[in-house]
């Protein structure tokens, strides 16, 4: 028995989700985790299953040939070992959000997570997109990070400023705060 | 007094409709004392409803001020509300809200900004109130608990609005 992960990419289309969930059920894998989204016109969906027998790629990959064939998906499977599947996600740091905006340019995303990186601030979410008109793009990305309790806040904030004025960007950290009721 | 148990999700009692207190009698005010204990001993706990603790009758207790954002927003401190009525709604939010009785999941809520309610005190006098912010917010999360209401109910998109508590402190 073993867990596998999923990903599934290919031109949006109705049925992908069916199709792929068809397979899954006919060879007796259970749906643990998963999530989709469209991209540009491109569907992607990344799932975690558990098989009660298979421990092998061998043993999963080649039922989705079918639909590799038919539907032209990219479909791509892994065996994960059990201590890398994770139910709970125990961070350890304090969770934040990080909204940067600003005239689409080169290099917003690596510049900003090259120092997140570097302080080892984990990104837990990620989301960027091109919003505005089509003469004057506006790069938006949205940062879920966890940032350890060992990162100085007022250091990162004026790297922040340093590269709010060498990109034009807009950068704000804000804590994400739970209303416990 | 006494620290009391919390019903977690997907316990049936927490979809049941909580029924209006007569009067407040010394069963009444000592439920009162239990559930003020019950939510103080729980980490940045700001609010609970009766039937979170299995009794289905129309009482909650709310304190934003021992929140550290609730504290610097306009509030009342301690307030028990029996037989809450939100007369009023005004304006939008959406605030991060956890719950006690769903312990693994926070979410992305959108609640009125204002409301003005109508309730009993502890004493069992009526009292004609208005909330803002994260008072607001905490009176209509409670408030639901009394129509078997949970913010999972709430949530318009499960990939967006809710998120795995990464830790609970």
């Amino acid at each position: 028995m073993g867990h596998f992960s999923v990903s599934v990419v290919g031109k949006d289309r109705p049925g992908i989700v069916a199709e792929v969930s068809r397979i899954l059920f006919e060879q007796g894998c259970n749906i643990e985790d998963s999530t989709c989204t469209i991209l540009s016109g491109q569907f992607a969906m990344i799932l975690v299953v558990f098989h009660a027998k298979f421990t092998t790629i061998g043993e999963l990959s080649p039922a989705f040939d079918e639909v590799r064939s038919k539907m032209r998906l990219i479909v791509t499977v892994h065996d994960l070992k059990d201590d890398e599947v994770v139910h709970e996600k125990a961070f350890a740091g304090h969770p934040h959000i990080i909204s940067v905006y600003g005239a689409d340019r080169p290099g917003i995303v690596y510049t900003v997570t090259k120092e997140l990186a570097r302080r080892k601030v984990n990104i837990t979410d990620l989301n960027t997109q091109v919003a505005g008109a089509k003469d004057r793009p506006v790069y938006v990305m949205v940062l879920e990070v966890d940032i350890p309790e060992e990162v100085d806040m007022k250091e990162l904030e004026g790297e922040f400023g340093r590269i709010r004025k060498e990109l034009s960007v807009s950068i704000t950290v804000r804590p994400i705060e739970t209303l416990d009721l | 007094m006494a620290i009391l148990p919390i019903l977690k999700f997907p316990d049936p009692l927490l979809k049941e409709r909580s029924v209006r207190v007569e009067s407040v009698t010394p069963e009444i005010s000592a439920l009162i004392d239990d559930l003020l204990d019950t939510m103080r001993s729980s980490p940045g706990g700001v609010g609970i409803s009766a039937p979170q603790v299995g009794i289905l009758k129309r009482i909650v207790a709310i304190d934003v001020s021992a929140s550290k954002r609730g504290g610097q927003q306009e509030n009342h401190g301690l307030l028990v509300l029996i037989n809450p009525d939100i007369l009023a709604r005004g304006g939008k939010q959406i605030v991060r809200e956890g719950c006690m009785s769903i312990p693994d999941y926070t979410a992305n809520i959108q609640r009125a900004q204002w409301v003005l309610v109508d309730a009993l005190d502890r004493s069992g006098k009526q009292v004609i109130l208005e909330a803002v912010g994260l008072e607001a917010v905490a009176i209509q999360h409670e408030a639901d608990h009394l129509d078997g209401v949970l913010f999972l109910d709430r949530v318009t998109s499960v990939k967006t609005d809710v998120f795995r508590r990464k830790k609970y402190r």
